[in-house]
């Protein structure tokens, strides 16, 4: 296999960043994902989050809501501020119209609760990655294209 | 595009030098189309995900399963932020946004949000009463059971333990000091009846949480100058330190017995075992307790009793008003030193039935153990009869007593509760059935009436708890409260000690198990895994399935009736809407008035069509252009391709396509029905007629200016690959379905409407819906508008049903043809369905 093949390889790969405290969930999300090709970075708190973002970035970010150092919240809207084009699935233990409404509008692709169907999980992955691509064609596109894509409407 | 396409696509655009990346790209409506069309894919994704979680929410509404209010909640929230989703991405695809449903959406969160928190304001008061200080009415700060002990300590003659309370609010503030709602509501948010296992992790969590964390320096420093005040003031320098739940809002339930006491505490230890009784409102079997009667962790509250040790010689219980025998007589269960092991049915113990009236006959004895002397003194017996008496007298109900005789003589009332209302059945030990074969094992103690039947399942420890099946015939060597959590998947109970009076018969009589206890040696005769029935009315256990006798069986109660969760799922589902799902958008539902989450998602969903086609028609012959769709049928057919409807070779510059062009397997199985129909030939001509037919069958029996106008009524197809939703208009008659495809999980659904415009449509709409229910669907009228649904199918049954109604639609005329007609319209589309 040539290097170009590998590289193409690994730069078609998701690169999906785990942020999550819960050692037993993110040995479940590591066996499944490395068998159908996703590339997983975990992280344990936010901050580490942060700095692993800043060093290399990736495609799709899920976060839990409940991990020390920083709110969920507001590391997410950190990752979004600092990096608008990658998605962020929120995954949360703890269900709260509250805290979902504020995620959604914070910019989180998708808000969902544990426990999960892995296969349900990995499907979200997929729409997340595919919505960061098209984030990075338009972003690339916009110049020429102005409102090829409708943004987002004032939430309700 | 499939995302590897998606990426290879943007890679070459990125890996080839001087390439268009930023330059314009060609076709600017295109890329606004496709990107109205994956939100409406995900308005879609977000509809079901929405109109799932309110399904499971009405679904336990409406067969009254055990349900927690973590359950509730993730459901609530997934439903409302999926709805959120569904005014974002509805917003994209108009263009555009609406304040008014906006506003709604933002009112009903808030309720819902409120509704959930359910919060009780914590208890305000003193931290610490002495027993002197209290009576029932404060019961809301001492806990019943501590506020009754203390009222019956003041009636002449009755002797209680000296004492004090640490209040309701004491705890409060201890949990509020540690934040500890917080903690433990993270923990419990996902636990469910089902996971043994996990319930008793969590429950272990929660507790090490309690007992770390550290009392508040003002409330402990309270707590040890009050047991020296105790120890000052005469006997006691040793303490037992009892739960005392506050039942306010709640009402009688025996939950608080599995609360824990800690007895004989030294100043020392003080402190330890108030947060030990505190965490043990944390025990599998409270946790589990509280789910099965829907109550909500937070407005359990606890206060505790600290009360001086009584040295006992004997103890017992005392139930003023018999459990098992005749409604004159009372019962007396009792056993030396101090009466832990009666309740737990652990014990060997003695028991006495008395009769009510003064002097209290002794009418039924039966002394355990080798005791030469008896445990209890006949006069002794007759002293508690009266003690509880005139409690009862007091209180105005029957009571449970727990007491303790000490060395010298002296009795004390340890407790005094209201009784339990459900009573165990009274009499002898019934003789077996005629007819019925020999029992495996006959006698014991009927703890609940009924039967079960089941396979047996020996629990010994809590490893082999953990293992319990569901529908097991429970067996255990004691009854103790730490197999409560079992009894929600037992069929019955079988016990070989115990009484009517043990914990678990208490709770088997709450949940209307069947349960049978000091049944001797069932531990050693019944073997894991055999099948047998138990039959606590008679008493027996028999090999097999044997069917109970008319009048035998015993409707369970509903544990939850009235609970704050199912009062919590009623006020949300009132905000929620009606559900599962509802057949129509109608009689009721008008796009300015939304009153609930559902009517939010018919509204956005109706919305999100209408702008998907005004954006089609305005993109002119672009990506996203309605294509004529041609081919035998007459009438004008149109295609909005939301990606994925068309097969791979087709050419998406051509401005018109054919059926075989189309990958939907939803509109195959539509078309095919309208095309095979088998009262007209699939000719042109025919097809033109039978069109024509439906067009006068619709109420088109106008003049040559109508019918042509049918023909060029534009009918719209919007597809996905498995996706369709279809307008259809003649004449008078407005008709639209839409279909989902979801093979994976046999989640795929129709839902088909139609409208006549003219009141003398009425028969004609009553045989359609008759015959829409002969195949499958179901149907809701609302004069002049009929609405039908299939859902929750496989595709195969989706894709026949499909074929019915479009089918349907040209056999319409027939319909006319009264009486005959709907007969004969079932007969045509069934013989259609059998050649396809």
């Amino acid at each position: 296999m040539s290097e170009q093949t590998v590289q193409l390889e690994a730069a078609l790969k998701i690169h999906l960043l785990l942020v999550d405290d819960d050692l037993e969930f993110k040995e479940i999300m590591q066996r499944h994902l490395g068998r159908i090709g996703i590339r997983l970075s975990v992280s344990a708190c936010c901050l580490d989050a942060l700095d692993l973002l800043e060093a290399q970035s990736a495609d799709v970010v899920i976060m839990d809501m409940n991990m020390p150092g920083m709110d969920g919240i507001q590391c997410l809207r950190k990752v979004k501020e600092r990096w608008p084009l990658v998605e962020v699935i929120i995954l949360t233990g703890h269900a709260s119209v509250k805290s979902g409404i504020e995620g959604m509008e914070s910019g989180a692709f998708d808000y969902c609760l544990k426990p999960i169907d892995v296969r349900e999980l990995i499907e979200k992955i997929e729409l997340a990655a595919q919505k960061a691509l098209i984030n990075r064609e338009d972003a690339l596109l916009v110049p020429a294209v102005p409102g090829a894509v409708p943004q987002p409407k004032p939430t309700p | 595009m499939p995302l590897p396409d998606r990426i290879s696509t943007l890679l070459r655009r990125l890996l080839r030098p001087g390439t268009a990346a930023t330059k314009p790209d060609p076709d600017q409506a295109a890329r606004k189309f496709a990107a109205r069309a994956r939100s409406f894919h995900d308005l879609l994704a977000a509809r079901a995900g929405a109109l799932k979680a309110m399904a499971e929410l009405d679904a336990a509404r409406r067969d009254g399963r055990p349900l927690s209010i973590s359950f509730i909640r993730a459901r609530c929230t997934l439903a409302t932020v999926n709805v959120f989703k569904i005014i974002r991405h509805c917003n994209q695809i108009v263009d555009g946004h609406h304040e008014e449903p906006e506003r709604t959406f933002s009112r009903l969160r808030q309720r819902i949000e409120t509704i959930l928190e359910a919060r009780r304001e914590p208890v305000a008061g003193e931290t610490l009463l002495d027993l002197v200080r209290i009576d029932r009415t404060r019961a809301g700060l001492a806990g019943e059971k501590m506020a009754h002990l203390a009222e019956a300590g003041a009636i002449g003659g009755i002797r209680i333990p000296p004492g004090f309370v640490f209040t309701a609010a004491a705890t409060g503030l201890f949990f509020q000091h540690n934040q500890l709602y917080r903690h433990i509501n993270h923990i419990l948010q996902q636990i469910e009846i089902a996971d043994l296992e996990d319930l008793y992790r969590k429950s272990a969590a929660i507790r090490e949480l309690i007992r770390n964390a550290p009392m508040p320096p003002e409330l402990e420093t309270q707590l040890l100058d009050r047991f020296d005040r105790l120890a000052d003031a005469g006997t006691a320098c040793r303490v037992a330190v009892r739960s005392s739940a506050v039942a306010e809002g709640i009402g009688p339930t025996a939950f608080a017995e599995l609360y824990r006491s800690e007895l004989d505490v030294g100043r020392d230890d003080l402190i330890d075992a108030c947060k030990t009784v505190l965490a043990s409102k944390y025990t599998p079997q409270a946790i589990s307790h509280r789910l099965a009667k829907g109550l909500l962790h937070e407005q359990c509250e606890m206060a505790i009793g600290v009360l001086a040790m009584v040295e006992a010689r004997v103890s017992g219980v005392c139930h003023t008003r018999s459990i098992g025998g005749p409604e004159d007589t009372l019962d007396l269960f009792y056993a030396p030193g101090m009466a832990k092991g009666i309740v737990d049915g652990t014990r060997s113990i003695g028991y006495l039935r008395l009769e009510r009236q003064a002097p209290h006959r002794i009418v039924a004895r039966q002394e355990a153990g080798d005791a030469i002397e008896p445990w209890l003194a006949d006069a002794e017996a007759v002293a508690l009869a009266e003690i509880g008496m005139r409690l009862e007298r007091h209180f105005g109900a029957p009571r449970e007593i727990e007491w303790s005789i000490d060395p010298a003589g002296a009795l004390f009332v340890l407790q005094s509760r209201p009784a339990g209302t459900v009573q165990a059945p009274a009499g002898p030990t019934p003789t077996p059935a005629a007819g019925r074969p020999l029992p495996l094992l006959h006698g014991g103690v009927t703890g609940c009436d009924g039967a079960g039947c089941g396979e047996v399942f020996v629990v010994r420890t809590v490893p082999e708890a953990l293992r319990c099946p569901r529908r097991a015939v429970l067996v255990v060597r004691h009854p103790l409260p730490e197999w409560a959590p079992l009894l929600h998947r037992a069929v019955a109970l079988v016990a070989e000690t115990g009484s009517e009076a043990c914990y678990l018969a208490i709770l088997a009589r709450e949940f209307g198990l069947p349960a049978l206890v000091a049944l001797d040696r069932a531990t050693e005769l019944l073997a894991d895994g055999a099948l047998v029935t138990v039959d606590a009315t008679a008493r027996a256990v028999y090999q097999g399935r044997i069917d109970s006798r008319p009048g035998q069986t015993v409707d369970r109660p509903d544990p939850q009736e009235g609970s704050p969760v199912r009062r919590i799922l009623t006020e949300v589902l009132s905000l929620v809407g009606p559900l599962d799902p509802p057949v129509s958008d109608s009689p009721g539902f008008q796009a300015d008035r939304c009153q609930t989450l559902d009517d939010l998602i018919r509204l956005y969903h109706q919305q999100a069509v209408a702008g998907i086609f005004a954006f089609s028609r305005r993109v002119g012959n672009g990506q996203g252009a309605a294509k004529r769709l041609g081919g035998a049928l007459p009438g004008q057919w149109w295609v909005v391709d939301l990606g994925g409807a068309l097969i791979p070779d087709y050419d998406r510059s051509r401005p018109d396509l054919e059926i075989t062009d189309i990958a939907n397997p939803l509109l195959h199985a539509f078309w095919t029905g309208m095309r095979h129909s088998p009262r007209q030939k699939p000719s042109a001509s025919g097809l033109r007629a039978a069109a024509a037919a439906l067009f006068l069958a619709s109420g088109g029996n106008g003049p040559a200016s109508i019918r042509a106008s049918f023909l060029r009524q534009k009918n719209y197809f919007l597809l996905s690959q498995k996706y369709c939703n279809l307008n259809i208009c003649f004449g008078r008659l407005f008709a639209t379905v839409e279909a989902m495809l979801d093979d994976r999980d046999n989640d795929s659904s129709i839902a088909f409407r139609c409208t006549v415009g003219t009141s003398r449509q009425t028969r004609r709409i009553e045989i359609l819906a008759e015959v829409l229910e002969h195949f499958g669907f179901r149907t809701e009228r609302d004069g002049e508008v009929l609405a039908a649904r299939v859902d929750r199918e496989s595709g195969p049954v989706v894709f026949d049903r499909l074929k019915v109604l479009g089918s349907l639609v040209v056999c319409a005329r027939q319909l006319a043809a009264e009486p005959a007609g709907r007969d004969t319209c079932i007969q045509a589309i069934e013989e259609m369905l059998h050649h396809e």
